[in-house]
């Protein structure tokens, strides 16, 4: 009982938190940008809304037709929405990265053109792609816990879900803390990196389910094992796995896809370049 | 930061981005390959209530198989597995089947999702 109240409340909390994290720091983010902040905040929150009708219409299908529905078919939707949350969140530490930058003036300007128009839309599907994929899973966890449960245990199992839930805005309510409370440098520094993670770990995912539908080859059995050392299950390695894509027992996709995405990264956001001057050359 | 450069640097990346992605794409549709119809090995795995049957299951490492997946409980089962990367809902009285393509030797862990407080099952593949 008590191992399955903790459970409830974790899985809960760590289900949404990858969906709170990418709000959250767009939240905090759109609040710094005082002339943005408004237009910005009803397409993240209209995206959010959005997804979570979304999340529970998808999750009532996967509970009235779960058995139905096809193993390959589902695993290829998750596998499709996994994949484009990766972009998405990509394309936002570009978005946030370029508009860190450059300050207020050019935002000012940039307000009515097609590519603000544009990123608004970016922040749209991203809030809502990340709260309908979370989301569905929740529902489906909620519906199906709830429904199994003896009458004996039901009060506990409630109180869980509300520990979780309770679980997942404290951990919202951090992070516009940290917002405030660090400078906006250290706020975006720090927020870029876990950003830039959790979307290695959506791209690892989404590689492993193109795996296991047969699109892409494994290219290896188990590399290696250190399950012993550090598991990708279990609260403390399934977090850390969900959150940075680590795998204790990799095969080669997975470590060329590691490799490959943080090279790219590098060499698209870190990569000190020469001041590019016409005039000098 | 290179302020002054954001926008040529932004502009130079995204392209950068997307040149890689078209790769990737590239990639994976050369690399696709179809599953081929012969006869997959079947394995019957039963949830009731919160009981998985049998806790411990012999699949052949190295080649595709079937995993056929009945709820014969009174209660609403999902079966899980974080490592092989599935997971099915089952209403009460239902029967879904996995396909499962290639193992490695070794222990792949699974459970009944909605009842956290039965103990793990797990699928050898040898």
């Amino acid at each position: 009982m008590s191992t399955q109240f903790g459970n409830v409340a974790f899985i809960i909390w760590r289900e949404s938190v990858e969906a709170l994290l990418v709000i959250g720091i767009l939240n905090a983010w759109l609040a710094s940008q005082r002339e943005i902040a408004s237009r910005g905040r009803i397409f993240l929150w209209a995206g959010v809304a959005t997804g979570l009708l979304v999340a529970v219409g998808l999750g009532v299908i996967f509970i009235a037709f779960g058995e139905a529905i096809s193993d390959e078919a589902q695993q290829g939707y998750q596998t499709g929405a996994v994949l484009v949350a990766a972009a998405l969140i990509i394309q936002m530490v570009f978005w946030m990265r370029r508009h860190g930058c450059t300050l207020k003036r050019e935002l000012e300007t940039s307000l009515q053109d097609a590519a603000a128009r544009s990123s608004w839309w970016t922040v749209f599907i991203l809030a809502l792609v990340a709260v309908a994929r979370e989301g569905s899973e929740t529902v489906v966890f909620l519906f199906g816990t709830l429904a199994a449960i003896q009458h004996a245990s039901l009060a506990g199992i409630i109180v869980a879900i509300i520990v979780g839930f309770a679980l997942a805005l404290a951990t919202y309510y951090v992070l516009q803390l940290g917002s405030r409370v660090l400078s906006w440098r250290v706020f975006f520094g720090v927020t870029e990196v876990m950003l830039l993670l959790l979307a290695a770990s959506l791209l690892v995912t989404g590689v492993e389910n193109l795996g296991a539908l047969g699109v892409l080859p494994t290219l290896s059995g188990r590399l290696w094992d250190s399950s012993a050392i550090l598991p990708d299950s279990g609260p403390v390695g399934g977090l850390l796995a969900a959150l940075t894509g680590y795998r204790a027992r990799p095969n080669l996709m997975n470590v060329l896809v590691y490799a490959l995405y943080w090279g790219v990264i590098f060499w698209t956001l870190f990569w000190p370049r020469p001041k590019i001057s016409m005039a000098r050359t | 930061m290179a302020a002054l450069f954001a926008n040529r640097n932004e502009r130079l990346a995204t392209r950068r981005l997307l040149l890689v992605g078209l790769g990737a794409t590239a990639a994976i549709l050369a690399a696709a390959t179809h599953g081929r119809a012969e006869e997959d090995p079947i394995f019957r795995i039963e949830f009731k209530d919160g009981v998985v049957t049998p806790l411990r299951l012999e699949v052949p490492a190295k080649r595709r198989f079937k995993l056929e997946l009945h709820n014969l409980g009174q209660t609403p089962a999902e079966f899980e597995s974080r490592e092989l990367r599935k997971e099915k809902v089952l209403a009460p009285g239902t029967s879904s089947t996995l396909v499962i393509r290639t193992l490695d030797p070794g222990e792949y862990e699974f459970f009944d999702d909605f009842h956290l407080d039965a103990p793990p099952a797990v699928l050898v593949a040898k």
